[in-house]
């Protein structure tokens, strides 16, 4: 996977942690994009979906005791090693463009 | 609200559906609960993830994030409904997008034909198909009679007694009302103005089933003593006021008062009529046979048109014994038969004939415009042979085959039918310019939903035709092509190509035909001699009153005095006064008897009768044939003068000279004599023959019956366009307050008589032409097809020795073959349907050979011209090239 986009750096971040289900994704990403976030559920699904293609996400059991959700279906997704990898690699290079930037702005200061 | 959203989930391809269908209704689920505490703002977030979903659904279709890894379920229709049709069209899409070439040419082609169609359909619709606006209108009829024998036209409006005795004794009428329209005076405050109004009686509102949206309708209490304005009218005079409710105004020469206003769709009898007034009709003021009104009824549920003819038939003969009248009367209503109609028919029936015409023609337009893009996409199949073969032999199904065609052609008809909704758009306004404005509804023409759906249906319908052939070709391609991977040089008979070419030239030379007729019919009419002349002619009517007109002598004295002074203006050569202007106004009539015939009781002749002053038929240059015209104490003392014209005279005395007889109106106890006979005039329009009639002085017929208040006049001026302000000024300082009105020129009315002919041939002839344009150029494709396909053989013949010439001879001899068996076919077919413009014809049968003819020639003419320029094209072919080709 060359390009991740915004999106999909944020799913593969909120299940970094843990499994979550598809609602708890989407809650997730709000809250660590600070609201710049707010995926649709057209969108949300088309990106795991293509994670999962790619297979940096997969369909997992969930671990734990699961809140009872009678009728509902919800299926977890868990990040796999690749997509470790990936989202590692990502946040690497979101750290050195971050790290770029602030020096250049220093520099352009003084 | 979630239900409705999940709706768009049937958007996605349906792997994607399956899997995550339901984590996303769950989604939506959640999301909404938690939207709808905030009430305002949960609208937008349902909106906003509408469309994201439709976004996500038509991304997935084209860049699909997820792949099942098992077949969707299902086959055969069910299964393409669901998911193939949607390659189908991306497979569409890239094919058109690689021939962008082909795909222009047939969406314009398509575009323009189907802009035609839904054009003239906007028209069609507004003016034909909407119903009146009125509760069941298809129980709503026109009564009017005919009497076979008599000399009496052979349909007219019926005298009051008819009106007294059907209301009276009909059981199958729920109701009727007698109604007329006709122009006169209304004046509030300061304001006078000759505007179109209505008389009938109380029941005309009840009858229709008219309700007012201000105020009340007439009672029959009210007599003839109240009005109800049109909202155009109250609107426009009184500034939608609603206390004018039970003011009086001067209208048609009696203060009546408003009761109530009509809402913006109230149009009865025809559009630009703004008020109407109440009449009584009392049995005891009947006088047999006089005064025709149409009348409108209102059939009880379940009764029939002839139902009601039956029953009306016997009512009619028993009119004598109830209300008297003369020998000849009871003579004329023995022949007497009712008229049954639909109301509507009455109402547009007149414009429908035209327009149905220009619809069919455009229909015509489409059919020829889809046998071109038929052809376009037959060509196209062709060279596309390999390809499809290829398909074929890796195992496409000739059902996929085919469908991948219609679904381009589809397409192009899609894409086609866009293009026409914009072309009405835009043209539809423009267009409405040029339509008569007498006809009916004409106001109410727009482009509508109805016009869209219309187009919609026209081009899947266009889609159908030209794509069913060439996909039905291209799902059987030739195995052959793949052998020995050649192109094929060999000429096969392609009898779908030629038969498409055939039609094409057949449709056009139809529709070249009609318009030729209508051109050569408008040209006969423009030289139709009426009797009188149309240059240079001024004329206006004006309405004086005051105190002072009072009878036949002041209103005669008034006018001829303002003629005098309308002489003296600058420029102006002569001056007449008549009641009944050619081309604006058609004559009264009456039965006429010859002194020679004084004893008989059959009433006598039946003749129009006008009345004129001043220099009328100098200034008309209207040719005095014997005698003399009136002189100015005809037109102030009683003298009993009057003048005939020819069929007049031809009519009363035959081959004897009319000056110095006697002759008498019926109903007139005077005997007048003949001082002058005059050429016969053209009253109505180019088209009718010349009535015979009487002149009368002003003064003329006995003074209490007889009062000619409000007549035109007549200016000879070289200024006839721009004299009008002069002559108002003069109207102003002569008499204040009279409304001067109908101010045209003569040439003014004359082309506006010639209007519809007019209108109809333009119209027709654009279509045709875009016929003729849209035919030769699918020819010349066509033939430009085969030129470029037989490019090996004629490079082999050419290298043998064969000489351009005969090259040449050879592609036009292949062109002008089928270009003559579309002539013959188009000539059988014009024979076979120019009788429907037979109405519209002038002095041109529908089978002129001379116009048949003409248009077979110049079709040849325009076909060969087709056929050359390939033909030239296929000459110059370098031999060596086209051998060393492929």
């Amino acid at each position: 996977m060359s390009h991740i986009s915004s999106l999909e750096y944020h799913v593969l971040l909120a299940l970094a942690a843990a499994p979550l289900h598809g609602y708890a994704v989407k809650q997730r990403v709000e809250d660590e994009s600070d609201g710049s976030l707010t995926p649709q559920p057209g969108s949300l699904y088309r990106v795991i979906a293509r994670l999962m293609g790619s297979g940096l996400v997969a369909e997992t059991d969930p671990k734990g005791p699961v809140p009872p959700h009678p009728g509902l279906s919800r299926r977890y997704y868990a990040l796999t090693a690749a997509g470790r990898r990936t989202l590692a690699a990502e946040a690497r290079r979101l750290k050195e463009a971050a790290a770029l930037a602030e020096k250049r702005l220093r520099t352009a200061r003084s | 609200m979630i239900r409705w959203l999940t709706l768009l989930l049937w958007l996605f391809p349906p792997a994607f559906r399956e899997r995550f269908g339901a984590e996303i209704t769950e989604q939506l689920r959640e999301d909404w609960a938690a939207a709808r505490t905030r009430r305002l703002a949960a609208l937008p977030s349902v909106l906003s993830a509408a469309l994201d979903l439709i976004g996500a659904a038509v991304a997935e279709h084209f860049r699909p994030s997820f792949r099942s890894t098992r077949r969707s379920a299902g086959g055969g229709i069910m299964r393409w409904l669901r998911d193939g049709w949607i390659q189908d069209l991306r497979h569409a899409l890239r094919a058109l997008r690689r021939t962008p070439g082909f795909t222009l040419v047939a969406v314009a082609t398509l575009g323009l034909a189907l802009g035609v169609n839904a054009g003239i359909f906007s028209i069609v619709d507004a003016v034909l198909l909407r119903p009146l606006p009125f509760p069941q209108p298809d129980r709503l009829v026109y009564i009017g009679g005919t009497a076979p024998g008599s000399d009496l036209p052979s349909e007219f409006d019926l005298p009051s007694e008819f009106f007294l005795q059907y209301r009276d004794q009909s059981k199958l009428l729920q109701g009727l009302a007698p109604y007329e329209d006709f122009t006169n005076t209304l004046r509030v405050g300061d304001r006078a103005e000759r505007v179109r109004m209505a008389v009938s009686t109380a029941s005309l509102f009840p009858t229709l089933g008219a309700a007012p949206v201000l105020g009340r309708v007439p009672v029959a209490e009210d007599e003839d003593r109240v009005a109800v304005l049109s909202h155009g009218l109250w609107m426009s005079w009184f500034g939608g006021d609603t206390a004018v409710i039970g003011r009086s105004y001067y209208i048609a020469g009696e203060q009546r008062t408003v009761v109530g206003v009509m809402g913006p769709d109230f149009r009865f009898p025809r559009d630009g009529v703004t008020l109407w007034i109440t009449a009584v009709m009392r049995p005891e003021d009947i006088r047999p046979g006089q005064f025709g009104m149409a009348l409108v009824g209102r059939l009880r549920p379940g009764v029939t048109m002839p139902d009601l003819e039956r029953e009306l038939g016997p009512l009619a003969q028993r009119l004598p014994e109830r209300f008297g009248g003369s020998p000849a009367y009871a003579e004329l209503i023995a022949k007497h038969r009712p008229v049954v109609r639909a109301l509507e028919e009455q109402l547009v029936g007149r414009v429908a004939g035209p327009i149905w015409i220009l619809f069919g023609s455009v229909a015509v337009v489409l059919l020829i415009a889809c046998a071109n893009v038929g052809n376009l996409f037959l060509v196209r199949a062709e060279r596309r042979q390999r390809e499809l073969a290829v398909r074929r032999a890796i195992g496409a199904g000739r059902l996929q085959l085919f469908r991948a065609q219609i679904t381009e052609a589809l397409l192009v008809a899609l894409l086609a039918g866009a293009l026409a909704m914009v072309l009405a758009w835009v043209s539809v306004p423009l267009y409405l310019r040029f339509v008569p404005p007498d006809v009916p509804r004409v106001g109410d023409v727009a482009v509508r939903w109805s016009t869209l759906v219309f187009t919609g249906v026209a081009s899947a319908l266009a889609a159908l035709l030209c794509g069913a052939l060439p996909a039905v070709r291209a799902s059987e391609p030739s195995l052959d092509r793949l052998r020995d991977g050649s192109r094929g040089s060999t000429a096969r008979r392609h009898w779908a190509r030629d038969g498409l070419v055939v039609a094409q030239t057949a449709l056009a030379l139809v529709l070249l035909t009609g318009s030729a007729l209508l051109f050569r019919s408008y040209q006969r009419m423009r030289h139709v001699d009426p009797g009188y002349s149309t240059r240079d002619i001024f004329t206006f009517q004006i309405a004086p009153e005051g105190e002072h007109l009072k009878d036949a002598p002041s209103y005669a004295s008034f006018h001829l005095a303002f003629a005098e002074r309308l002489a003296r203006l600058p420029g102006v050569q002569s001056v007449g006064i008549v009641d009944h202007v050619p081309l604006n106004e058609g004559l009264a009539d009456g039965r006429f008897l010859p002194a020679e015939r004084a004893g008989e009781t059959d009433g006598g002749v039946r003749l129009g009768f006008n009345s004129v002053a001043g220099d009328y038929f100098s200034t008309m240059g209207i040719r005095l044939l014997a005698g003399r015209a009136f002189t100015d104490a005809d037109q102030r003392t009683e003298l009993g003068h009057v003048i005939v014209n020819r069929s007049a005279a031809n009519l009363l005395w035959p081959g004897q000279s009319p000056v110095g007889r006697r002759l008498k109106r019926e109903e007139i106890p005077v005997w007048e004599t003949v001082v002058g006979v005059v050429e016969d005039v053209m009253q109505d329009n180019f088209r009718d023959p010349a009535p015979p009639a009487v002149y009368y002085p002003l003064v003329g017929q006995p003074p209490a019956d007889w009062i000619v208040s409000s007549p035109a006049y007549v200016v000879k001026t070289s200024r006839a366009e721009t004299i009008a302000p002069e002559v108002r000024a003069l109207v102003r300082e002569v008499s204040p307050g009279a409304p001067m009105y109908r101010t045209y020129t003569m040439a003014a009315l004359a082309d506006e008589s010639r209007l519809p002919l007019a209108f109809t041939m333009l119209t027709l002839g654009v279509i045709s032409l875009l016929a003729v344009i849209l035919g030769t150029v699918g020819q010349y494709g066509v033939l430009s097809y085969i030129v470029a396909e037989r490019t090996r053989e004629i490079g082999v013949r050419m290298a043998l020795g064969a000489e351009a010439r005969r090259v040449q001879g050879m592609v036009v001899g292949q062109g002008a073959r089928v270009l003559l068996v579309g002539v013959a076919v188009g000539l059988a077919a014009a024979a076979a349907s120019t009788r429907a413009l037979r109405s519209l014809l002038f002095g041109v049968e529908a089978l002129d050979p001379a116009t048949f003819a003409a248009v077979a020639g110049g079709m040849v003419l325009v076909g060969l011209l087709a056929a050359y320029l390939p033909a030239r094209r296929a000459s110059r072919v370098d031999p060596i090239e086209s051998l060393r080709g492929e």
